[in-house]
């Protein structure tokens, strides 16, 4: 296994930047993972490691070699695909086989590394078997299992879960993190499944329009996302962001809405407020810091219900303030109805405060 | 509600074939019409066709005076030097062809698969050959052919390859190979189309997959796109041999058979049997052993088609 690293790395068409300058550090054994909305460059950076494309700036390293003009087959990596890709024509031992064969290695040994896997993955009952033959499930072991095989510095996985019904994707979930935890392995796996990116990683990088958004520990970018995009995309559901306007009063502030609602800001909130670049401010807050009144109360501010989406454990609650929409989470006991008024009370303590003009992250100046 | 269905008979129980044509008589009242205009354009041929084999035809087409012979006909033809050596013919003449505009169909579609500036133009230009009259083109090649003014006899002179024109065509040893070529050049871009969509099958991810494994550009072709193209080959080859037995323009246009028989094929000895030499009887006994080959072969093109089906069931 080896750590992969990214300087800088560009990928243009003509003058689109499908990746735009990323930067980052793959250690020895650490699950990584591209996470992002459908075009962010996530798969595109995962090829450009592969070696797939070319790139058009900046150096990878795989190990301590420059990969940057080394073809995809000597660069040590393998690959699963989010279509499992498996040859059609060819049994699971031909598969599991193959990428040994084309390196040249002797019979033997290329029965005993296929066996290997196959013990590991337990498919050794599915060797006599075509594709086609195969749950969903299985190609998807298979497909890992012909990664496996070659032992390479690296596994690439291109939404190797996102063809798998829901529930045995939770469960190939679980087994997948198992593996690479068992081999120490070094992945690098792309998604547009914030979940699985935060349930596998050990750390995310989140993109967007190729750009790195941050890239930390899931907790890290749970708790404390950069900017409104990342607080917007991780999270289920989704940080709520309310856009408003920094008023001060004396030595008070608070945010006013534009429909003339005020929230006083804590001492260091209002730190937070004042490092802004305008007045323009947004809130953000997760819904379990968020909590719903009935009736009017102090600090809190008024709302109309929208929806209320029962999920068995938890109840969802969706709050216009406004043009904005907050979700906050209800026991599922408590009764509301949509168009029902309602006040909304933040935890000055949990709450986000962005940059209305950057959309950065405010942080005490 | 239909007849059919309130006739039809209890799910469960074997019913006789006339029994079943009766309950749907119907269905098979629409579908009389086709079947009316089928029966007389192409059972009865075949019938009448079969019914001549039989027969000692006169050549004054005064078929009342044809005299049963039995299997007479199919005797001369079978043990006669001729019908070796059309065979023969026919054989080279299929067999070359079908394999060589294959491969270069093949060659022409991988080579048009990749994207390059002026794809499209070569590619229409490739069909040129494909779309334009046989007949025509049959006359152009003989003029290219030809001993005296043939452009392909005059660059082989300036370039030094002969002293003096080759006359490709009234050779017995040339003649045979220079239709082929021209039959090659009309029908490759059959086999390019073909293939070209065969091609577009081909899953990019594997093509990846094989690339990661580390597969070099010879062996992503051999593992992954050539199964893939399979099928489409099987069928492909088959239409082209059933399009090869079947030949008759280019050789009938350009050499009549000739010289000395040198390129006769089944279809141009069938040709001169019933219309150059009237021998009505003869011509139809060969003309049912070329359908019984062709029929084999359209067996064969069935299952091919409708294998991925079962596959798939």
């Amino acid at each position: 296994m080896a750590q992969v690293v990214l300087r800088e790395v560009v990928k243009t068409y003509g003058n689109l930047y499908a990746v735009n300058h990323v930067s980052l550090t793959v250690e020895d054994g650490e699950f990584v993972a591209l996470v992002g909305p459908s075009g962010c460059g996530k798969t595109t950076t995962l090829n450009l490691v592969a070696g797939l494309m070319p790139i058009s700036g900046g150096d990878i390293y795989i190990g301590d070699t420059l990969v940057n003009d080394l073809d995809p087959k000597d660069r040590d990596i393998a690959m699963v695909f989010q279509n499992y890709a498996l040859y059609p024509n060819k049994t699971v031992f031909q598969n599991l086989a193959f990428p040994l064969k084309m390196r040249k290695l002797a019979k033997p040994d290329i029965e005993r590394k296929v066996m290997e896997a196959a013990k590991v993955l337990d498919i050794v009952h599915l060797l006599k078997r075509l594709p086609r033959e195969l749950s969903g499930g299985q190609q998807q072991r298979v497909a890992l299992g012909r990664a496996l095989v070659r032992d390479p510095k690296v596994f690439l996985m291109d939404e190797p879960l996102s063809n798998l019904d829901a529930k045995l994707r939770v469960q190939m979930r679980s087994e997948l993190k198992r593996f690479q935890r068992d081999l120490s392995a070094t992945v690098i796996y792309v998604t547009h499944d914030q979940l699985e990116a935060v349930t596998m990683a050990d750390k995310m990088a989140v993109m967007s329009g190729g750009v790195l958004q941050q890239y930390d520990s899931p907790a890290q970018v749970f708790d404390n996302p950069v900017n409104t995009f990342v607080a917007s995309f991780v999270g289920s559901p989704a940080m709520s962001l309310v856009p408003l306007t920094a008023v001060t009063r004396g030595t008070d502030m608070s945010l006013q809405s534009p429909e003339g609602w005020n929230l006083s800001l804590s001492p260091a909130n209002a730190r937070k407020a004042l490092s802004a670049s305008s007045d323009k401010i947004v809130l953000g807050a997760r819904h379990s810091t968020v909590r719903l009144h009935k009736q009017a109360s102090p600090g809190a501010v008024p709302g109309k219900v929208y929806t209320v989406e029962p999920t068995g454990d938890i109840t969802f609650v969706q709050v216009y303030l406004g043009a904005a929409v907050v979700v906050v989470s209800l026991e599922p006991s408590v009764a509301i109805s949509p168009d029902e008024p309602v006040w909304i009370e933040f935890d000055q303590n949990k709450m986000h405060l962005f940059d209305g003009e950057t959309t950065m992250a405010l942080k005490a100046a | 509600m239909s007849i059919a269905t309130e006739l039809a008979p209890a799910p469960g129980r074997r019913v006789g074939l006339m029994q079943r044509v009766v309950n749907h008589r119907a269905d098979y009242l629409y579908v009389l019409p086709a079947l009316a205009v089928m029966m007389i354009v192409i059972a009865y041929p075949v019938y009448y066709t079969l019914e001549l084999s039989l027969f000692k035809t006169p050549a004054n087409l005064q078929m009342k005076d044809k005299v049963y012979v039995g299997l007479d006909n199919y005797v001369t033809i079978l043990t006669s030097q001729s019908f070796r050596d059309v065979t023969v013919n026919t054989l080279i003449w299929t067999i070359s062809s079908t394999l060589i505009s294959f491969l270069l169909g093949l060659c022409a579609a991988l080579a048009l698969h990749r994207e390059f500036a002026g794809r499209g133009v070569l590619r229409a230009v490739l069909l040129v050959p494909y779309v334009v009259s046989a007949v025509a083109a049959s006359y152009v090649w003989k003029w290219l052919y030809h001993s005296d003014f043939g452009v392909i006899g005059a660059l082989s002179v300036q370039f030094g390859f002969t002293d003096r024109p080759i006359n490709f065509l009234d050779n017995l040893y040339t003649v045979l190979p220079s239709l082929i070529v021209v039959n090659i050049w009309r029908e490759f871009s059959f086999a390019m189309i073909m293939l070209m969509a065969g091609l577009q099958t081909v899953p990019d991810q594997l093509l990846r997959a094989a690339q990661v494994d580390g597969a070099n550009t010879w062996q992503r072709f051999w593992h992954v796109t050539f199964p893939h193209l399979k099928g489409v080959s099987m069928v492909t080859l088959l239409l082209l041999m059933v399009a090869n037995f079947n030949s008759f323009i280019i050789p009938w246009v350009m050499t009549g058979g000739g010289p000395a028989g040198a390129s006769d094929i089944w279809i141009t000895q069938i040709y001169q049997l019933a219309f150059g030499r009237q021998r009505w009887g003869l011509a139809s006994a060969y003309a049912v052993i070329l359908f019984v080959v062709l029929m084999t072969l359209g067996y064969f093109y069935v299952k091919a088609l409708t294998r991925g089906d079962e596959a798939r069931a």
